[in-house]
């Protein structure tokens, strides 16, 4: 099964993993390669969104290009835009950030763009096919409804959105809407965790009976900011417009910012949206005037008995990221992109002695030598999901499919929902958090 | 091949079996007519067993002793865990016992050989003679009263790779015995192979050293009761790479076995099974029989009681490469 990986590790999907492609004509090889294997997909039911990669590869003339924007050009937003800039049969036009000092860094690498300051006038560039947008969350609501107001197609980073209200307030916008829109969830384009899914639907780790995810760090997750700057309007200060994620009136700090990919793995691979989630989080460390908490823990309920458990700290590294999905039968780590089996087949010399003994008989078994090599070392710490990790976590298979989405005119199929199941789960357990208690999905949400 | 004998016993039995990785191989074991409860609960008392032994005794494991004194014997007087200090006694006891042909201290040799044949290329006399001024258990210094031990030479370093899996199985068969189990097959990476009691439907384990060419074929059998075997040996280098790259003259025959006199690795395609009632002993001693030229070895073993052996030697320049045995020793 699968997008034409069949059973053990394959060529097919090895090459999707190899990317590495630091110029666009190695990225259009790449994508020529992506779309045989895509076009031929059996997961592909499960991955509506990796539809628009099954197109051909464009070529460079003016009829394929499509013509992108990119607002807020901050440390997310540069890398955007460095990855669209490989991009095949892309043109960034315009650049718009109201912080002069990032759309200056910005409009010096891109020849020809137009910079903007006001992402309004921005939209009202002609021929601008789509925008790109990677501001502040609390901005996320209002540049989504303006690009599409305006017509545009739209690629938002995550998390959605600031509020459940804001969340549904751009599904309701984009519903029924030809335009194009995708969430910045760059997991549903990682090599590693397609294959990650493909061997669970498979069966190899039994069902999923537990989803663990983490992300922890040990920083202050702070950004330098300057004693003088420019006018830091719309924000009260430059501290605030630097470090928006750690103030409420602009983040949900850890749980939008980084567990928000964690909880769009969980409920892709349970195919579900969480029923409720209760959880407790504080400022225990970082106690520097932020408001966002310092470390989140959280426990999210769905309708099968599944749980998922996601905790977040800035005070310690030592475990790093994962996201473990567990069964009986074995583990997988998406980020590692390990498998473990939960119990390693016996050699078969060891079954065949089990079956003699079983039933009765007393022979010869042929089992002893010497093993040359550490047999099966691999397995003893699990086995590559694929052969080649590299530096491409999904983001630039991701802007491919952005620019053929827009460039056959129709809207990614599962996006909107894998956006809204993310942005509302982090916003569910900020609330939890929040409130202390028991929060419940949405009542009425329309994803 | 010996018949099948079917026994007389015609209900089935319970078996249960558990495969675990520790040591950098596959452990493996097999209890027959136990519950499973009580089966389950064995079972992870040896891995708690294995993983103890593995901490105490793996080169790799950077947070263990034996990784510890490596870094540190060179400068000072280390003074291991009692655990360890004894199995290094124990070490030196063997290496007296085998005339040095047990010798954990020719990790440096063994290392520049395998990084030089990795290339296909022989290390140069000047580094052989620089590796073998840093290994020999005779600069592994031990002071008694304070269980301390010292390197003589910088560079020195111990590896226990030819005698924990031996050692562990000794500890994990005494545990399953102090629990009155007096059934079982326990097996690590099947090069080292320990039993209890007789086969459920007979009087012994008949254990089969398999054909490296032709597996389903028992070049001989050992038939073991309470009792041990471990195999080593030698193979063309390029044999690691997978049987399909062997040709008959292909690559010089060599394997990871030094001999500590001439600081090279052993000649001759060859393996050696040793089985004896300690795993402890036969891991030991299936190392130190290859490097022993075959006419010291039954003086060697004269100092060891109830050992049987088999060396196996392959032919490269024949049909299938013509398993035979080559050396024979006890019954």
């Amino acid at each position: 099964m699968g997008l034409a990986f069949n059973g053990n590790m394959d060529p097919e999907l090895s090459s999707l993993s190899s990317l590495g492609p630091e110029t666009r004509a190695q990225r259009r090889e790449f994508l020529k390669r992506l779309a045989m294997v895509a076009g031929s997909s059996a997961l592909l039911a499960e991955l509506p969104w990796w539809s628009p990669l099954r197109a051909a590869p464009v070529s460079d003339s003016p009829s394929d290009r499509v013509r992108l924007g990119v607002i807020g050009i901050g440390s997310r937003g540069s890398f955007l835009l460095a990855n669209l800039l490989r991009t095949p049969g892309v043109e960034v036009a315009a650049l718009c950030d109201d912080y002069p000092p990032h759309l200056e860094a910005a409009l010096a690498k891109v020849k020809g763009a137009k910079g903007f300051s006001d992402h309004r006038q921005m939209l009202d560039m002609p021929g601008l096919d789509g925008v790109l947008i990677a501001v502040p969350l609390f901005l996320h609501a209002r540049m989504c409804l303006d690009a599409f107001a305006a017509g545009k197609h739209v690629f938002c980073e995550k998390s959605l959105a600031y509020s459940i209200e804001e969340c549904q307030a751009i599904a309701d916008a984009h519903r029924g809407s030809s335009k194009v829109f995708q969430i910045g969830h760059q997991r549903m384009f990682s090599p590693v965790f397609l294959r990650a899914l493909e061997l669970i639907r498979d069966g190899q780790i039994g069902q999923i009976t537990q989803i663990r995810a983490y992300w922890h760090r040990n920083g202050n997750w702070r950004n330098p900011v300057p004693a003088t700057g420019p006018d830091p309007s719309p924000f009260p200060s430059l501290e605030r417009r630097l470090n928006w994620r750690l103030y409420l009136d602009y983040s949900r700090g850890l749980m939008t910012e980084l567990a928000s990919h964690h909880m769009q793995v969980a409920n892709w691979f349970l195919g579900a949206r969480p029923v409720s989630c209760a959880g407790y989080g504080s400022i225990n460390y970082w106690k520097d005037g932020r408001e966002v908490y310092d470390n989140v823990n959280l426990v999210y309920r769905y309708n099968n008995g599944t749980q998922v458990i996601y905790d977040s700290l800035i005070s310690n590294r030592f475990y790093g990221m994962e996201v473990q999905v567990m069964g009986p039968k074995g583990t997988i780590e998406g980020e590692t992109g390990k498998i473990f089996a939960e119990n390693p087949p016996p050699a078969p010399g060891i079954v065949q002695l089990i079956n003699e003994i079983e039933h009765g008989f007393f022979d010869t078994v042929p089992i002893g030598g010497p093993s040359w090599v550490p047999e099966l070392k691999k397995d003893t710490k699990g086995s590559y999901l694929v052969r080649e990790h590299t530096a491409d976590d999904g983001t630039a298979i991701s802007m491919a499919a952005f620019a053929n989405a827009i460039r056959a005119g129709k809207p990614i199929p599962g996006m909107m929902e894998q956006a809204c199941r993310a942005g509302v789960s982090v916003l569910m357990g900020h609330n939890a958090m929040e409130q202390q208690q028991e929060i419940s999905w949405p009542e009425g949400f329309r994803e | 091949m010996e018949a099948v004998v079917e026994s007389c016993t015609t209900s089935r039995i319970e078996v249960f079996h558990r495969s675990l990785f520790a040591m950098n191989t596959r452990f493996s074991m097999i209890l027959a007519g136990i519950d499973r409860d009580r089966a389950e609960a064995l079972a992870a008392a040896a891995e708690r067993e294995l993983r103890v032994q593995e901490h105490t005794m793996s080169r790799f494991d950077t947070a263990g002793p034996l990784a510890n004194l490596n870094r540190r014997a060179a400068d000072e007087a280390v003074r291991p865990p009692a655990e360890l200090w004894e199995i290094l006694l124990l070490c030196r006891e063997y290496w007296q016992r085998t005339a040095g042909a047990f010798d954990i201290t020719l990790w440096p040799l063994s290392r520049l050989w395998r990084e030089h044949l990795e290339r296909g290329e022989e290390p140069c006399q000047e580094a052989i003679a620089k590796a073998s001024s840093q290994t020999g258990m005779e600069r592994l210094h031990f002071d008694s009263e304070a269980c301390a031990v010292r390197f003589e030479t910088p560079g020195m370093s111990l590896d226990l790779g030819g005698f924990g899996k031996g050692y562990a199985l000794d500890r994990v068969a005494e545990g399953l015995r102090a629990q009155g189990v007096e059934q079982a097959f326990l097996s690590f990476g099947e090069s080292s192979i320990t039993v209890l009691g007789p086969h459920p439907h007979g009087p012994d384990w008949p254990v089969g050293i398999a054909d490296m060419f032709d597996p389903a074929r028992a070049v001989h059998t050992f038939h073991l009761k309470d009792a041990s075997l471990s195999s080593s040996g030698t193979a063309p280098f390029n044999r690691m790479a997978g049987l399909e790259s062997l040709n008959q003259t292909a690559s010089p025959i060599v394997g990871q076995i030094i001999n500590a006199c001439s600081g090279r690795p052993i000649e001759g395609f060859r393996t050696m099974s040793v089985a004896s009632p300690s795993a402890t002993e036969a891991e030991v001693l299936s190392t130190a029989l290859l490097v022993t030229p075959e006419r010291d070895r039954t003086a060697l073993l004269s100092g060891f009681s109830a050992i049987s052996a088999v060396e196996i030697a392959y032919h490269p320049s024949e049909q299938d490469f013509g398993a035979r045995i080559q050396w024979q020793y006890g019954s």
